[in-house]
């Protein structure tokens, strides 16, 4: 079993196909649940605190806007527990809820230069690039079983 | 924005349980049970969870390790065309409850966005097969001449 880091965080796609081949996905949801079962924060969307920011410097340094690093506090830990990653590009407006292209590209960035397996699709747009899609992932699943099998 | 807020909501002792979680469960398109069978099986499985009947199929929360096997039992239903997704809110959460606030939920077009591939991801999941797909390539001047000149000359 292996924790993989999906983007976007959110999906509900991603999150399954690897749920079923018995893989760890790491969701943002995960990371919100936590942030709103602390007793400090009470109503999201004002959901970040200032210590928030802070935490984010160790992903992005203080000159990249308090949004950028605050965002990061939230995903930087699910980077960093990433065993393996995949990343999804081209996904249309709406899909994935980062809200901001600029924690988006340092969070892909961050995770290709992990050294750690990443698998890139394009968001399939007809049933044979779904197909592609399908098979990819659960190729790449697989691969990642029998390597932590070999371990 | 103002209205979106609700700045004390009143949770119980199950909210602040760090061990409860909350799962979407969806139905994709196409498959052979309803949101009402969904629901029926998970109150026949007797586990002390919480269960929401939503339009896209249900939402259910509890402790982890029911919920964990809920899901299981509930897969065996129709195993390719019942997805699950983390949510992060409790059901009927003030916060994030659309009851609460105007306009769709936060979250809502991601599933409206996915919805639209999931049909084709059971298909794929049912009928798992090799599929090549053609990269797309501008036509070639020689060929776009050929095609012009005959359009001129039917058009004649």
């Amino acid at each position: 079993m292996v924790k993989i880091a999906i983007y976007p965080p959110n999906s509900l796609i991603l999150a399954d196909l690897l749920e079923r081949k018995g893989h760890t996905p790491l969701v943002l949801q995960k990371q919100i649940r936590q942030k709103i079962k602390d007793p400090e924060i009470d109503s999201p969307p004002m959901n970040l605190t200032s210590d928030d920011p802070i935490k984010g410097l160790k992903y992005a340094a203080i000159e990249v806007p308090s949004g950028v690093r605050g965002r990061m506090s939230i995903i930087g830990p699910l980077i960093d527990e990433a065993e393996a990653a995949i990343l999804v590009d081209g996904a249309p407006y709406g899909f994935g809820c980062v809200g901001c292209e600029r924690t988006n590209e340092l969070s892909i960035f961050l995770l290709r230069n992990k050294g750690i397996p990443v698998l890139e699709l394009d968001y399939p747009t007809n049933q044979d690039e779904t197909y592609v899609m399908v098979n990819k992932i659960n190729e790449f699943a697989d691969s990642l079983q029998e390597n932590s099998g070999e371990e | 924005m103002l209205q979106n807020l609700t700045m004390s909501p009143d949770l119980g002792t199950e909210d602040w349980d760090p061990d409860v979680i909350t799962r979407m469960i969806f139905i994709g398109p196409g498959a052979h049970v309803s949101e009402q069978q969904i629901v029926n099986e998970f109150h026949m499985l007797d586990l002390p969870l919480t269960i929401k009947n939503t339009c896209y199929g249900s939402m259910i929360s509890g402790k982890s390790k029911d919920v964990y096997k809920a899901i299981e039992e509930i897969r065996k239903l129709d195993p390719n065309h019942i997805f699950t997704k983390e949510r992060g809110f409790a059901p009927g959460d003030p916060r994030r409850c659309r009851g609460h606030r105007f306009g769709p939920r936060e979250g809502f077009h991601q599933m409206e966005k996915e919805y639209r591939i999931l049909g084709f991801v059971s298909e794929a999941l049912e009928n798992p097969k090799e599929v090549e797909v053609e990269d797309k390539k501008p036509i070639k001047v020689d060929e776009f001449k050929k095609i012009m000149n005959k359009c001129l000359e039917n058009k004649e």
